[in-house]
């Protein structure tokens, strides 16, 4: 009893203090265990009780103000921000030293992201014009190539460690990069640096060719083989040509360094016939802003004649088997998902036998801000490439203030919304303007949606499509039949749509099917920044531009845009609003992608204003405010697009700033008085002259109050731009109706850090154990949210041995059990691939262990 | 200038009768108009010349069409808009065919180099700047005209200020350098001479180093505070502290040299006989740097004052860059970059047209600052 009585006082002690520490406590019955009795007493515990947030009440963005401004130094930029003249420099820094300052100030945080990679273009032509032997025109010398280049090297000394060695054509920002990361790792096994085993090959088949090593150089015909190294100039490529030029010295070629910028290479590479022997490999370079959801096609497109019809890829020469697999991969020649699958882990072998082009690393990007600040950042695009950067830019616990982010240059074309300017220096400020239906999300791409409340794919029955997030329903069904009241087509004469009854001689019928439903609210919860309201005429509107244009007939025809309208048509069965509250629109096309959720983003979907209404393709805009640059192009004064305002010797509409803002405003006068229904023979239907009066006069305060005519929906608006001074400030729309925590938990992409243990020796015939731990930010990573955790082995000849996929045992742990009778004595290499279905990138790593006798 | 359009006597001009003046009115327009001929037949040459360079001779056509290729070929073939996707690759390579064509229609380059060279010569000689190929102004406008109209002005704010600055500075202290040679003053010049082989944009790293970054006295660059002040005054005052450091930058990067230059001109002047005379009958010292030295050296000052200021139409392109200031020195390096020979030929036309106004001006201001100088074919050199 007594021992009962002290046991209890000292936990009610222990409970006081720990009470009085904390603050807050609790009564709790409680099971105490004392000598093997097991007795239920009650006593007073400490509970942690976490504060209860505070509900968000604020709406739009969480900053009030921010100011874009050039900043072309990246070192600069980072000094600047230390000095708190920047608090964010808005894109990819490659230069190590400058990501090495980064990393090691506290001051700073910074966001990786994926965006560009480089490789070797070879010229496939054999034997040139002038009967020389071009090496490169042998498929097997290529493929050694692969094993010649140590891209190790590269990626330390010549990027710095700014890279990730790549070998096969599959982006690392991509969902096939994920879903094939085992095939991936397999061929960076297989063809990693092998200098003598490259060189045997290539001598092997020099000889075989009819070459002859003399003194340690080889000829053909008498004549050293001369190699001409066609070398970028602009970045880390001039040190790649060099180092590839000196690879191929030291093994006898004689080579000659050609350096070129860009487009005075591309009068070689891109122009000429690679017959003509002006190069015989090219240090190539490609960047892509979006990941990458669908990487099937690029075989075909990089490795084939089926890619490029320049005179270099109707050389190419892939073998039967290789070109079969690429063009049923690129044409979509498969019926399911398994199908696709198979063809892509066949493909990636073969592209690596043909390597009528070699990839190199993917580059390391690194976007840096001041460490108190946070915001959404693009996997692929970094934080000027996401669309959720308005909705996330924020200080830590603070609600409101002022950002300065830095671009290494603005305002680099004219912006116009249906041809303006695509630099990712603008669309980054364009962007904090927009509103969308539906935002990419920036870790896996797939589409989110922002305005849209719901959305239901059908697809033909055999397509293989398949969804993944919950807002997203996916149909089969056997026949998709477009309404005869769909719009198909538009009659710029009559400015009257066609329907597909008037379009298509029979019922048309179409692959896919997209029925996109709005928010109750929509669009009544969306205002322009003019004070405007939205209407279903705003997005009519942007419908009817992407017609109209094209057509011989239309006041604003553009010869320019027939080839992409006509491409088009193709695919385009119809459009048709089924319903106005809620407002429901279904999209009838032959085109279609592997995600359910990419379908109803697809480009043409985005241009028929559906992805973000009443969006084109660079910028957003009310039909209002569209009207004054329509109707300055109809009488000849400026154009759209680039290409029409040069040949016409005018200025391209410029929304911002300029000259053609001055013929805007007289445009916007004149269509004031005149109370201007813009194509009144359709959207005479939704539009009365009273509101087409409202409208211009809104925008005409406006533009007199801001000096532009960039009016559109999304949480900032565009307040003033200063062309000549190069800043653009963006100020909180107080209209935005969403929470500013809506899109929260999209500021750090959580990609799983993998740890991999066990025994370092094994003898053969025994079972082999590895524990696999796979954590973010220290927290086991829940095993529902893992779409992968394989792993590969390869013996000590460096072939593949086995494979499979870890076992979980619990949320972030996982065990992998080799039986290792087929092993032979040696070293062996174990590596582990675990890719997120939150985050496409993968994380991978590597465990040698010998086996013995 | 031509030796045989301009003639120094050796006496002061005496009482002209009518005949006379009307003979020098002949003369005069005479000299005037074969002049003018003749400077117009140079800028004309310098001109095609510069046409015929910025082109590399048509070789810029073939970097043109190469990136026009390559550029949609991008468009196209690497498309992922399901609908580009879903095309075969004839129709794929049609749409680039056709879209290829009508960019070069557009831009011209359907068309022989050497005829549409002479379009640009007239062109350039007639002030019709056109249209950049690829580059825009700030306010996005492919107007050359305005391409560098709105970089003229910052230019001149920062090239203005440093070299007149420099300018006026070197003037004055050479001058007072040159009266006082040995002394401890004229030591240190020449002591500090060599560090103006570095150039303004070494020393404005430094400069942005020690008061940007590390006092934070003074803004890293730009040519106005972000957000640019509503007031106009603040906006001026705003110009003006961000002119601070790169003016300062083209100031101690130069002054020691062009201090010492002049000094060194000046003292070789000072050392005239008529000089010494004019000290031995105890002319004060500032009469005779006024009336002794500066007024027989005009016409050279006078040169070196219009060919700073002509210069400054062409900027500077790194210290441009080191200070983020929206300068035509950039402009015309981004269309050197871009091969656009419409803004390269548009601003060398420009100078070409300054540069022979100038050597026209002069020839008359040499006449007027300077009695022994006479406009026109009377006399030879004396």
């Amino acid at each position: 009893m007594w021992k009962r009585t002290l046991i209890l006082f000292s936990v009610l002690i222990v409970g006081a203090l720990l009470l009085s520490a904390c603050g807050t406590g609790a009564v709790e019955t409680v099971v105490v265990e004392k000598e093997g009795e097991t007795v239920v007493e009650t006593v007073e515990v400490i509970v942690e009780v976490e504060p209860t947030p505070e509900p968000v009440t604020r709406t739009g963005a969480w900053l009030d103000t921010v100011i874009f401004v050039e900043e072309p130094s990246p070192d600069s930029a980072v000094t600047r921000i230390l000095a708190g003249d920047l608090d964010v420099y808005a894109f990819s820094i490659n230069e190590a030293p400058i990501a090495e300052r980064i990393y090691a100030e506290e001051d700073l945080s910074y966001y990786t992201s994926y965006g560009s990679f480089n490789d070797i273009t070879f010229n496939p032509v054999l034997e040139l014009e002038d009967g020389s032997l071009n090496p490169f025109g042998d498929p097997q010398i290529r493929e050694a190539m692969n094993m010649l280049i140590d891209r190790d090297y590269i990626v330390q000394e010549i990027t710095g460690g700014m890279a990730v060695p790549r070998f096969v054509d599959v982006q690392l920002a991509s969902a096939d990069y994920a879903r094939f990361a085992d095939v991936i790792a397999e061929m960076s096994i297989k063809y990693a640096n092998n200098p003598e085993k490259a060189e045997e090959i290539i001598s092997g088949r020099m000889v075989e060719l009819g070459a002859e090593l003399v003194d340690g150089v080889w000829t053909y015909n008498g004549e050293p083989v001369e190699i001409v190294a066609l070398i970028r100039i602009e970045d880390e490529r001039l040190e790649i040509g060099d180092y590839v030029s000196g690879l191929l010295e030291d093994i006898g070629f004689t080579v000659t360094r050609d350096y070129k910028t860009s487009a005075e290479a591309s009068t070689c590479w891109i122009s000429s016939d690679p017959a003509g022997g002006c190069f015989n490999f090219y240090t190539g370079g490609w960047v892509s802003t979006t990941i990458s959801l669908d990487e099937a096609g690029n075989f075909a497109i990089y490795y084939t004649p089926l890619g490029w019809g320049i005179p270099l890829w109707q050389a190419y020469d892939p073998s039967e088997e290789f070109l079969a697999v690429a063009e049923a991969l690129l044409n979509g020649d498969f019926n399911t998902f398994e199908e696709r699958s198979d063809l892509m882990r066949q493909v990636i072998p073969l592209s690596m036998e043909d390597s009528s082009r070699i990839w190199l690393f993917d580059a390391v990007g690194v976007a840096t801000q001041r460490a108190d600040i946070s915001m959404a950042a693009d996997l692929s695009g970094s934080t000027y490439g996401a669309a959720l950067w308005p909705y996330t830019l924020k200080y830590e616990g603070q609600v409101g203030g002022e950002a300065t982010i830095g671009m290494p240059s603005m305002m680099t074309q004219a912006w116009n919304p249906p041809a303006g300017s695509n630099w990712v220096y603008d669309m980054m400020p364009m962007r904090g303007a927009e509103n969308h239906a539906v935002i990419a999300d920036p870790f896996t791409g797939l589409r989110r949606p922002q305005l849209l409340e719901s959305a239901v794919v059908y697809a033909q029955t055999g397509l293989p499509i398949s969804k993944t997030l919950d807002w997203v329903d996916l149909v089969f069904e056997d026949e998709i039949v477009v309404p005869d009241d769909a719009w198909a087509d538009w009659d710029a004469e009559a400015q009257v749509f066609i329907t597909a009854a008037e379009r298509f001689e029979e019922p048309a019928v179409a692959k896919t099917k997209v029925v996109m439903t709005y928010g109750p609210d929509f669009p009544g919860n969306v205002t322009w920044h003019d004070g405007s309201p939205f209407t279903l005429a705003d997005m009519l509107y942007a419908w009817i531009y992407q017609f109209d244009p094209a057509k011989e007939a239309s006041a604003i025809y553009d010869e320019g845009q027939v080839p992409g309208f006509t491409s088009f048509m193709t695919s385009f069965k119809g459009i048709r609003i089924t319903s106005t509250d809620p407002v429901t629109i279904e999209y009838y096309t032959d085109a279609w992608a592997l995600d359910a959720e990419d379908n109803i983003s697809n480009f043409r979907a985005l241009w028929m204003g559906t992805h973000r209404p009443a969006l084109y393709g660079y910028g957003q805009a009310g039909w209002h405010n569209m009207v004054p640059s329509y109707l300055a192009e109809a009488n000849g004064e400026m154009a759209y697009s680039d290409d029409k305002a040069t040949a016409l010797e005018v200025d391209q509409t410029n929304f911002l700033a300029g000259p053609t803002l001055e013929i805007m405003k007289v445009k916007l006068d004149e269509a004031l008085a005149d109370a201007y229904i813009p194509y009144e023979p359709t959207l005479g239907a939704y539009i009365t002259a009273d509101e087409a009066i409202a409208r211009y006069e809104n925008l005409k305060t406006w533009v007199e109050r801001n000096g532009h005519m960039i009016v559109a929906t999304g949480p900032f608006y565009i307040q003033k731009a200063f062309p000549v001074e190069k800043t653009i400030i963006l100020q909180r729309n107080p209209l935005f109706p969403d929470l500013a925590d809506k899109w929260a938990g999209f500021d750090e992409a959580p990609i799983p850090e993998v740890l991999l243990d066990g025994a370092g020796e094994v003898a053969i015939g025994d079972t082999a154990t590895f524990d696999v731990f796979v954590d973010f930010k220290g927290e086991p990573y829940p095993a529902a949210d893992m779409s992968m955790v394989t792993y590969l082995v390869f013996d000590a000849t460096g072939a593949l041995a086995m494979k499979g996929d870890a076992e979980a045992v619990e949320d972030g742990y996982y065990t992998i059990t080799l039986d290792t009778s087929d092993l032979t004595a040696g070293s062996n290499k174990l590596a582990v691939i675990a890719v997120s279905k939150n985050a496409l990138i993968p994380a991978q790593v590597e465990f040698e262990f010998v086996t013995t006798e | 200038m031509s030796d045989t359009t301009i003639s120094v006597e050796s006496s002061a001009p005496g009482i002209k009768n009518r005949g006379e003046v009307f003979n020098s009115f002949v003369r005069v327009a005479r000299y005037t108009g074969i002049r003018l001929v003749v400077l117009f037949v140079t800028v004309v040459i310098g001109i095609y010349l510069v046409v015929l360079v910025a082109n590399m001779g048509g070789y810029v056509d073939e970097i043109r069409r190469g990136a026009i290729r390559e550029q949609i070929s991008m468009q196209i073939y690497m498309s992922k808009d399901p609908q580009i996707l879903q095309l075969s690759a004839e129709e794929k390579n049609q749409m680039v065919a056709e879209q290829v064509a009508i960019e070069e229609h557009r831009r011209g380059l359907d068309r022989p180099f050497i005829i549409r060279s002479f379009a640009f010569l007239q062109n350039a000689i007639t002030l019709n700047l056109g249209f950049a190929d690829d580059l825009v102004s700030d306010s996005g406008s492919k107007q050359v005209r305005l391409i560098l109209l709105e970089r003229l002005v910052p230019t001149l704010l920062m090239w203005g200020a440093g070299n007149l600055l420099l300018f006026f500075v070197g003037l004055f202290a050479g001058l007072f350098l040159s009266r006082r040679y040995g002394s401890f003053l004229d030591k240190i010049i020449i002591a500090l001479a060599p560090t103006s082989s570095a150039p303004a944009w070494f020393y404005g790293l430094f400069l942005i180093l020690i008061f940007a970054a590390v006092f934070r006295v003074l803004p890293f660059g730009g040519l106005v505070d972000a957000p640019p002040p509503e007031s106009k005054i603040l906006y001026a005052l705003s110009v003006l502290e961000h002119l601070v450091l790169p003016t300062t930058a083209i100031f101690i990067s130069t002054i020691a040299l062009s201090i010492f230059n002049r000094r060194t001109f000046f003292l070789i002047y000072s050392q005239e006989d008529y000089v010494e005379m004019a000290k031995a009958k105890g002319v004060p010292d500032r009469l005779i740097e006024r009336r002794y030295i500066l007024k027989p050296t005009l016409p050279p000052i006078l040169t070196d004052f219009l060919l700073v200021v002509i210069y400054l139409w062409t900027g500077a392109v790194i210290l441009e860059t080191v200070f983020n200031w929206p300068g035509l020195g950039r402009a015309l390096y981004q269309a050197i970059g871009l091969y656009d020979t419409a803004v390269i030929v548009g601003a060398q036309v420009i100078f070409a047209y300054l540069l022979a106004a100038t050597v026209f001006v002069l020839d008359f201001l040499y006449a007027l600052v300077d009695p022994r100088v006479r406009i026109g074919e009377q006399g030879k050199r004396a």
